[in-house]
């Protein structure tokens, strides 16, 4: 997927920029997931230090929040794309009375980028 | 009785006081000058009735200051200085007056002191802000802006017949808590309805916020769905119905807006589902469930900007807002992108950020008051809400792959409106009390319990955890140009197409009646010429041997007649 822009040049970036490349360097991804997992062990360590006061006795099982996140995304994530394969359409469906296809018109925009200077 | 100076005419007067100045800073600085000192004059605003306006017999009542007026009103006021601030480099006269004509009338309608003030601004509302579609100035955006106009008209035109109703009923058009049960309050629910995006009538929504100029998404966003919350939470608190509605409202856009790859659609879906969580505090009608809609309007109001600010820019330097032609802008647009993560980390409900502070109110006011599945509904939709605004919007643009794609950072006045809008919901976020302080009623709420916070953390990381592992498998949809389906393909495409069948049926039922009678006549014609035409039968005893045979036939049946009778 990644086109490879021309006079591409990261000393072009801003500083901000380029020090967030950090993210794309191997094996940061991993160490991110690794960060990501650890907090969420701590999260369900932390529901053990107090008493629940949860409306619902269901609250009080432990990681009860936890299960629901996780469970709700992954469903939200099938549901969809099964819903996408029915009520998917070409870009083109509304033709002309839609702003889908159209392109930006110039005068809204000011494009700029580090490519070309 | 108070007599204040209506803080809308403002606004008003700013409007045309631009037309007068020299077009570029000066226009601008109206922009952004008009919403400050409107409010301070809100903030000053005394409690009462006022403003009284003779029409047709009837008193209106231009102002009512009260609680839930003055919050809505100063949070119209802040979402109308960001809005005008990040469409400083606007040149366009039709976007900068229709941008102060529309926060204008919406800041009126919240302070409208009776049902015919309300309607007037309603229409106001309606009328200016087409013109931040129009003014996209292409083929489509122009039939999108009729489709949004005669939605918004027909509203305000539902608002009337309601309204018109309830005076013959009860003779009375004031502007109170109102039962549903009659035609006339059903009538003005309904107009409510379409303007707050009740599910199946919501598409409108989707449907023009993403065809408005880059600027003019960020100021629609603000003002129409709220007066509606608003204007529900004043006429119909405690309705039981709403509930539901809201609860429905904020589960289906979930799952339409993570297959939406137009952002700024997928953040229409989004603002209609933190909708959902307003109406529903409306429905439960206690005091801490109209806090929790009062706070959670102000909070959202911000943040969705913000993420409206921060897709806006992006489409401002490269051309598209399209997921799927983005990606990796991080790089050289990292403020934009920290902005939209602050924005995210709001609208997710994230401790510390605004959006925690406030949907905690309305998510405990509904399992205090044993809405059970409603509450489920409420947790599940939160879970949601990080799936399209938390990751999609900012992994999606800023993350993910490289498009290859290397836009300059945003301007610096963009930068600014994106950066006071993020730091407000982190302040709101960290320090609620001043908010929660401005609420109609006595707030006595803490959210930063271990209970909340280590709930709160686990619900969202896990459902992070649960990306990050869909993603690794492969099976979280990717980005792809296309659009998807919703109810409005009934009135866009159905219903022409139904009207065209129809039409090729009816016409081909006059073609062929047409032909069968124009047949038939050349066929009598052509029967009458062979027999009475000049060669035929009948016309070799024309002359005179017919004519006296039916006169003799003729005179016997007189005779016949007057014998009979």
């Amino acid at each position: 997927m990644a086109k490879k822009p021309k006079n591409d040049d990261p000393q072009n970036y801003p500083a901000l920029g380029r020090w967030m490349m950090w993210v794309d360097k191997l094996g940061s991804i991993k160490k991110l997931t690794w960060i990501l997992g650890i907090i969420c062990a701590l999260t369900i360590l932390a529901n053990l230090t107090y008493s629940n006061k949860g409306h619902y006795g269901a609250e009080n099982i432990l990681g009860f929040y936890a299960f629901y996140g996780f469970v709700a995304f992954t469903f939200i994530i099938f549901v969809s794309k099964a819903l996408r394969s029915i009520i998917i359409r070409p870009e083109n469906y509304y033709g002309k009375k839609s702003i889908d296809t159209e392109e930006w018109p110039e005068a809204e925009l000011d494009k700029k980028d580090h490519t070309n200077d | 009785m108070i007599d204040p100076f209506p803080p809308a005419f403002l606004f008003f007067i700013g409007a045309i006081l631009l037309l007068l100045l020299p077009k570029g800073s000066p226009r601008a600085l109206v922009g952004i000058i008009v919403p400050i000192i409107a409010a301070m004059m809100v903030w000053d605003l005394p409690t009462g009735v006022g403003g009284e306006v003779q029409l047709a017999g009837l008193t209106l009542e231009m102002m009512r200051v009260d609680k839930l007026s003055t919050i809505f009103g100063l949070v119209f006021c802040l979402a109308a200085f960001l809005g005008n601030l990040y469409a400083w480099h606007v040149k366009d006269t039709v976007q900068q007056v229709a941008a102060l004509a529309y926060a204008g009338s919406a800041i009126g309608a919240v302070f409208a002191g009776d049902l015919i003030i309300l309607f007037i601004y309603w229409e106001g509302t309606a009328i200016a802000s087409v013109f931040l579609i129009w003014a996209r100035r292409t083929e489509g955006a122009f039939y999108t802006g009729m489709r949004y106009l005669i939605i918004q008209i027909g509203s305000g035109v539902i608002l009337l017949a309601g309204v018109v109703l309830l005076y013959r009923e009860t003779g009375s058009i004031a502007f109170e808590k109102m039962e549903l049960g009659t035609l006339a309050t059903w009538l003005i629910f309904l107009s409510f309805g379409m303007k707050c995006a009740f599910p199946l009538l919501h598409n409108w929504l989707q449907d023009s916020y993403p065809a408005a100029t880059v600027t003019g998404t960020v100021i629609l966003s603000a003002f129409t769905t709220k007066l509606a919350v608003y204007a529900l939470a004043r006429g119909f608190p405690g309705t039981e119905l709403l509930i539901y509605i809201g609860a429905v409202m904020t589960v289906f856009p979930v799952f339409l807006a993570e297959i939406e790859n137009d952002l700024r659609r997928v953040l229409a879906y989004s603002l209609n589902n933190q909708l959902g969580f307003m109406v529903v505090g409306v429905g439960i009608g206690t005091e801490m469930s109209l806090n929790g809609t009062a706070s959670h309007a102000f909070a959202h109001i911000l943040y969705k900007a913000l993420l409206f600010m921060s897709v806006g820019a992006v489409l401002f330097r490269t051309g598209t807002s399209k997921a799927s032609e983005l990606g990796g802008l991080y790089r050289t647009m990292p403020l934009t992108a920290i902005f939209c993560l602050v924005g995210a980390a709001s609208i997710s409900a994230f401790p510390l950020f605004s959006g925690f502070v406030t949907k905690s109110l309305i998510l405990d006011a509904s399992a205090e008051n044993h809405y059970t599945i409603v509450w489920a509904m409420l947790v599940f939709a939160s879970a949601g809400v990080l799936s399209h605004s938390g990751i999609k919007i900012p992994f999606f643009t800023f993350f993910a792959h490289d498009s290859g794609k290397r836009p300059a950072e945003a301007p610096s006045h963009m930068l600014w409106a994106m950066g006071i809008t993020a730091a407000l919901c982190i302040l709101v976020g960290v320090f609620p009390e001043p908010l929660y302080a401005l609420l109609p009623y006595e707030v006595d709420y803490h959210a930063y319990t271990t209970y909340h916070v280590v709930g709160q953390l686990q619900l969202l990381l896990f459902a992070l955890l649960a990306f990050v592992f869909l993603m690794r498998t492969g099976i979280h949809p990717p980005e792809v140009r296309a659009v998807n389906l919703d109810t409005d393909v009934i009135y866009r495409r159905f219903l022409p197409m139904l009207i065209i069948k129809i039409s090729n049926i009816v016409s081909g039922l006059w073609a062929f009646g047409t032909w069968f009678t124009k047949g038939k006549a050349d066929r009598l014609v052509r029967t009458l010429h062979r027999s009475h035409g000049p060669e035929g039968r009948m016309a070799s005893v024309w002359p005179t041997g017919a004519m006296v045979l039916w006169i003799a036939i003729i005179l016997t049946a007189t005779l016949l007649v007057n014998f009979i009778t």
